[in-house]
């Protein structure tokens, strides 16, 4: 029996049909790049309107322990930082730099012979032997590279282990539980020699006994891509596991507790229990930075939904793209919904001029209205079972929905992940996750009160 | 039946001894102004005097014995004076009004539904959301938070608007629609002389051309405004222009000025000829 | 996009599973098919009758009641009213007359559900205290069990003691029959004689995912340890009077009963041991419903203490 977490988890339809080729999506002759892409302080910008920046620069740095710098994936001018939307619309800080058609085609045709570069190398440790702990840090900090899963919480601070806490395990995040979303899924397939190394490189920052990559049974290819590389490699601390498919198998507490059967507590960091979990997107941006010297400025996106199949693919895009050039055609449904990331976690998008972010992990396009009217809560106990942390969502929600934050912060609304499983599972379609996110933003001031 | 009838008649009284002795053992002795001065306020519990609710005001001021920095906003005119004559204590100088006025005139004429929206009728989920059902990310929300915040029925969702109006009669200005916004629409500015309110309907501080698409009588930060007021009372801070109550005199001339209508005044103005 | 288009924004996540609590309802009604279909076979039209009666006076009273006293959209289309009208007819004897089961399908939506707020709210099952209130204003109505015809035929008008009231006046001299106790041909009310209906029932809804196994299981495991305690053959028990119907389709009430698989096993227990008890040492030959609605208060209680055990251990208090 493969292993999965022990409580809670649902299972929504899987809908991973993007093709699994990593295509290029052309370079925006326009990039913005807002100042927060990351949880943490907003960077600052280090440029000013009217300087010439070239492409793999920085153009923002981090201006804390939890902050990213930012840098530009094209060689242009910077036009102006100003404000302007986010996907969701609401106003964000950026810098937007414009390249001329020249710098553009140099751009493009570098970008290709790194990818072309990427894709062919064989497995090769010999950096991550080489090189101090410290410096893979340094690099991490230098290209900006955060949680590429979602979380989008700075790399380098999540590698720099405490003293008091020794970490064993090291845990590559290849579950991508989400439905629609395959970017993991298509990374892992196509570059799992970059994500072997990148994990000897994490194993080498945290000084990490083992690492496990865990990918969910149902990437059968990625993981034939995977244990392929682990044997290429023949690195004995690097382990696949394969694990049963359960949304969300992806959560770091849920993960960890598939993989090492050790629970995190309440409040705290896997470290405590001397566990670190990143992403394989994230293992990738980091090999890319220590051993290409490319900070983050693409990540690999999935186009999916109710689009046409051939247009559901995998793209390997520039942050700071505006989601308008990536190509796909409106259904002719009269209800349409864009969602930035996948079904169940990312958030609706009501304006495609927005960039790329860091965070995102793609855009999933649904027709029809999702949501049925509300009916009556019936005590089934569904969102009881459906939920990871143990939780009890529909006491949460009615605690939301009535304001009363102290009780919801006694009930352990801060341990929720906001996964979506209760408003998935809720027959009732009661809007449950909703009141719990803000019953538990209303707890956390009360906590720090 | 007489046995029946007594022994039911000496339960009864069996019962009513313990209640009387429960009663005496747990008698506390109190001021009986608490009663009297708690009988004078609204009973809303709405926590704008500072204090954990009406009862808790009269019992502060007993405990105090003195009025010194205690208003219940709440109350009826008089009201204080009335407490001050149960205490037997000096009439402090009553506290100027505060009334809520709303910083956002983005109705569904000049703001239409752009997105339809099928999540909790919520301001506080729509806002989590994201820019909501209409443009501009700073404007009403329209979920009616606040007329349910609201203790004295003084906010309801105007139909003709879509945005909730404040009903200055009732509104006591204790403040609790203003916690409730999440994107802190409502302010309390003082009621003014004769019912005269001068304040910017807008809080938008996008860049004048983007708040101007989003919705036609957003303040664009122009600073016209600010150039006409003669008591310097308006400041321009990041697109969007503010009006001190304190300095302001109700004259009106702002309101002429304004080329999107956005600042709002509760009384006509005279038009330059 | 074209504009006749719109852009839909909500809150995550945005897609939903495809069960519905009406759905859920009337798979419970699919479930009680086949002892709708017995209770047909063995008492004929008057069984027929009382199912119309019962639910018709249901729906009508809910239909009533949100319309004019809450003044709100019908909630009729949930289905739950035409589910407790049946409930509650297949828990009453077949010849009843049309006016007290009218009454009984009244009480039950009117005072059990509609009063303290409709669907979702209501503390007891409302088909149970239809029964339970009919039970105890017309005593002798409710227990003047017809004896079974089958064949669809008509009732013969003969009246008969249930096995189990026959157990409790009499000695335990009576042998019953296995056969006739699975296929239902004794006396009893419409819905419990024929277990192998219900167990049919409850396959169904075990299948199709709409209750789960932990309350019937732990009402036969209570059950059966009363009646290891008192020395009484368990089959009896689990196959006579109103155990299987009760367990299985009453007790299982999402309204009603527990929210936690641990608080479920709970519940169902002490249902089995206060139906057992009552069997055994109490006056009534019958103890399920009082059992179930004994439960039904003590819900709200079981939900506050038997808490789903958090994923997170609590971190230690600073004191300790």
């Amino acid at each position: 029996m493969k292993k999965t977490f022990s409580k809670g988890g649902i299972h929504p339809v899987a809908e991973k049909t993007a093709s699994a080729a990593i295509r290029l999506l052309p370079l925006p002759q326009k990039a913005m790049l807002p100042l927060r892409q990351h949880i943490g302080a907003p960077a600052r910008a280090t440029v000013k309107r009217g300087d010439h920046v070239v492409r793999g620069q920085m153009v923002a740095e981090g201006v804390s322990a939890i902050s990213a710098s930012v840098h530009t994936p094209v060689s242009g001018a910077v036009t102006s930082i100003e404000n302007i939307m986010t996907p969701w619309g609401t106003p964000i800080e950026a810098i937007i730099v414009t390249s001329s058609e020249k710098e553009h085609e140099a751009d493009s045709e570098i970008r290709r012979l790194e990818w072309e570069q990427t894709l062919g190398a064989k497995t090769d440790l010999s950096t991550a032997k080489n090189i101090a702990s410290e410096e893979i840090l340094f690099h991490a900090a230098k290209a900006g590279i955060v949680g590429l899963g979602g979380a989008t919480f700075p790399a380098h601070a999540k590698l720099c282990v405490r003293p008091e806490n020794k970490i064993n395990t090291l845990i590559i995040n290849g579950c991508e539980c989400e439905p629609y979303l395959m970017c993991d899924d298509a990374l892992m397939r196509n570059c799992a020699p970059r994500i072997i190394e990148g994990t000897a490189l994490m194993i080498k920052a945290t000084s990490a006994s083992r690492a496990i990559i865990a990918i969910e049974d149902n990437k059968t290819d990625a993981i034939a891509a995977i244990s392929a590389a682990i044997a290429e490699a023949g690195n004995a601390s690097i382990s696949l596991e394969v694990l049963q498919t359960k949304y969300p198998q992806g959560g770091e507490k849920q993960l960890i507790e598939a993989c090492t059967g050790r629970r995190v507590g309440s409040g705290a960091l896997p470290a405590s229990i001397g566990v670190i979990v990143h992403n394989v997107a994230t293992t990738f941006a980091l090999r890319q930075a220590v051993t290409a010297g490319q900070p983050l400025i693409e990540r690999v996106v999935t186009i999916s939904g109710d689009i046409p199949v051939g247009e559901r693919h995998n793209y390997l895009a520039a942050i700071g793209t505006p989601l308008s050039n990536v190509p796909f055609t409106i259904p002719a449904d009269k209800d349409i919904h864009i969602i930035a990331g996948g079904p169940m976690m990312g958030r609706s998008a009501v304006n495609l001029d927005a960039p790329l972010t860091k965070g995102c992990c793609g855009l999933t396009i649904l027709s029809g209205t999702r949501r049925r009217p509300t009916q009556p809560c019936v005590r089934c106990g569904e969102c009881v079972e459906a939920c990871p942390m143990g939780l009890e969502p529909y006491l949460l929600s009615a605690y939301g929905s009535r304001q009363l934050w102290r009780e919801a912060a006694a009930a352990s609304v801060t341990d929720c992940l906001e996964c979506g499983a209760c408003s998935y599972s809720c027959p009732s379609s009661r809007p449950l996750l909703d009141f719990i996110r803000i019953a538990k933003q209303r707890a956390r001031t009360i906590k720090q009160d | 039946m007489l046995a029946t009838a007594l022994l039911l008649g000496l339960t009864g009284l069996a019962g009513a001894f313990v209640l009387y002795l429960t009663a005496r053992r747990f008698h506390v002795e109190e001021d009986p102004r608490i009663d009297n001065i708690e009988s004078l306020l609204p009973g809303a519990n709405c926590g704008a005097c500072g204090c954990r609710g009406c009862r808790d005001f009269a019992a502060t001021c007993v405990q105090r014995n003195s009025l010194e920095n205690l208003n219940c906003p709440g109350a009826r005119e008089g009201t204080m004076k009335e407490i001050a004559s149960i205490m037997g204590v000096e009439t402090q100088p009553e506290a100027k009004r505060l009334v809520a006025v709303l910083r956002c005139a983005g109705s569904c004429k000049v703001r239409p539904i752009r997105y339809t929206y099928d999540g909790a009728s919520n301001c506080a989920v729509m806002n989590a959301v994201g820019v909501g059902s209409r443009e501009c990310s700073w404007g009403c929300l329209a979920c009616g938070d606040c007329t349910s915040a609201c203790r004295f029925g003084a906010l309801k969702i105007d139909p003709g608007t879509g945005l909730p109006l404040v009903d200055t009669s009732m509104c006591t200005g204790c403040g609790l629609c203003v916690d409730e916004c999440p994107r802190s629409l409502l302010e309390l500015r003082p009621a003014g002389r004769r019912e005269r309110r001068v304040w910017v309907a807008c809080s938008s501080h996008d860049r004048g051309a983007v708040a101007r698409r989003q919705c036609k009588a957003a303040c664009i930060g122009c600073g016209k405004c600010a150039k006409e007021c003669p008591f310097d009372a308006i400041t321009l801070a990041g697109n969007l222009a503010y009006i001190n109550p304190d300095k302001c005199k109700t004259c009106g001339k702002c309101v002429a000025t304004c080329p999107t209508g956005a600042i709002h005044a509760t009384f006509e103005i005279k038009q330059p000829s | 996009m074209s504009t006749s288009q719109v852009l839909h924004l909500s809150p995550s996540p945005h897609i939903h599973t495809r069960r519905t609590t009406s759905g859920a309802m009337r798979h419970v009604l699919a479930a009680l098919l086949p002892a709708v279909g017995c209770a047909l076979y063995y008492f004929g039209l008057p069984a027929l009758l009382t199912l119309v009666i019962s639910s018709a006076a249901a729906m009508l009273t809910e239909w009533a009641i949100t319309l004019f006293l809450l003044k709100r959209p019908s909630t009729l289309g949930d289905c739950s009213a035409l589910l407790t009208g049946i409930l509650l007819a297949l828990n009453l004897p077949a010849s009843l007359p049309w006016w007290i089961t009218a009454a009984g399908a009244v009480f039950a939506i009117a005072i059990a559900k509609m009063a303290f707020g409709g669907l979702g709210c209501n503390i007891f099952n409302p088909a149970l205290t239809g029964r339970v209130f009919l039970l105890i204003s017309f005593p002798a109505a409710m227990t003047a069990w017809p004896l079974p015809t089958p064949g669809f035929g008509d009732a013969d008008g003969v009246t008969g003691a249930t096995l189990l009231s026959q157990l409790k006046e009499s000695a335990t001299d009576i042998i019953p029959d296995a056969t006739s106790l699975l296929s239902g041909n004794m006396g009893g009310s419409m819905g419990e004689t024929c277990a192998a209906a219900i167990i049919i029932g409850f396959i169904y809804l075990i299948a199709t995912g709409t209750v789960r196994w932990h309350i019937p299981a732990a009402i036969v495991a209570g059950m059966a340890l009363i009646d290891l305690f008192a020395g009484f053959p368990l089959w009896i028990d689990l196959l006579s009077g109103g155990l299987l119907l009760g367990a299985v389709f009453m007790a299982t009430d999402y309204v009603t009963s527990p929210m936690t698989r641990s608080g479920m096993l709970l519940y169902g227990l002490l249902i089995g041991i206060i139906t057992a008890s009552i069997r055994r040492w109490g006056i009534y030959p019958e103890g399920m419903s009082f059992a179930i609605l004994i439960m039904n208060g003590a819900t709200p209680l079981i939900n506050r203490y038997m808490r789903p055990t958090r994923f997170s251990p609590r971190r230690k208090e600073a004191t300790a």
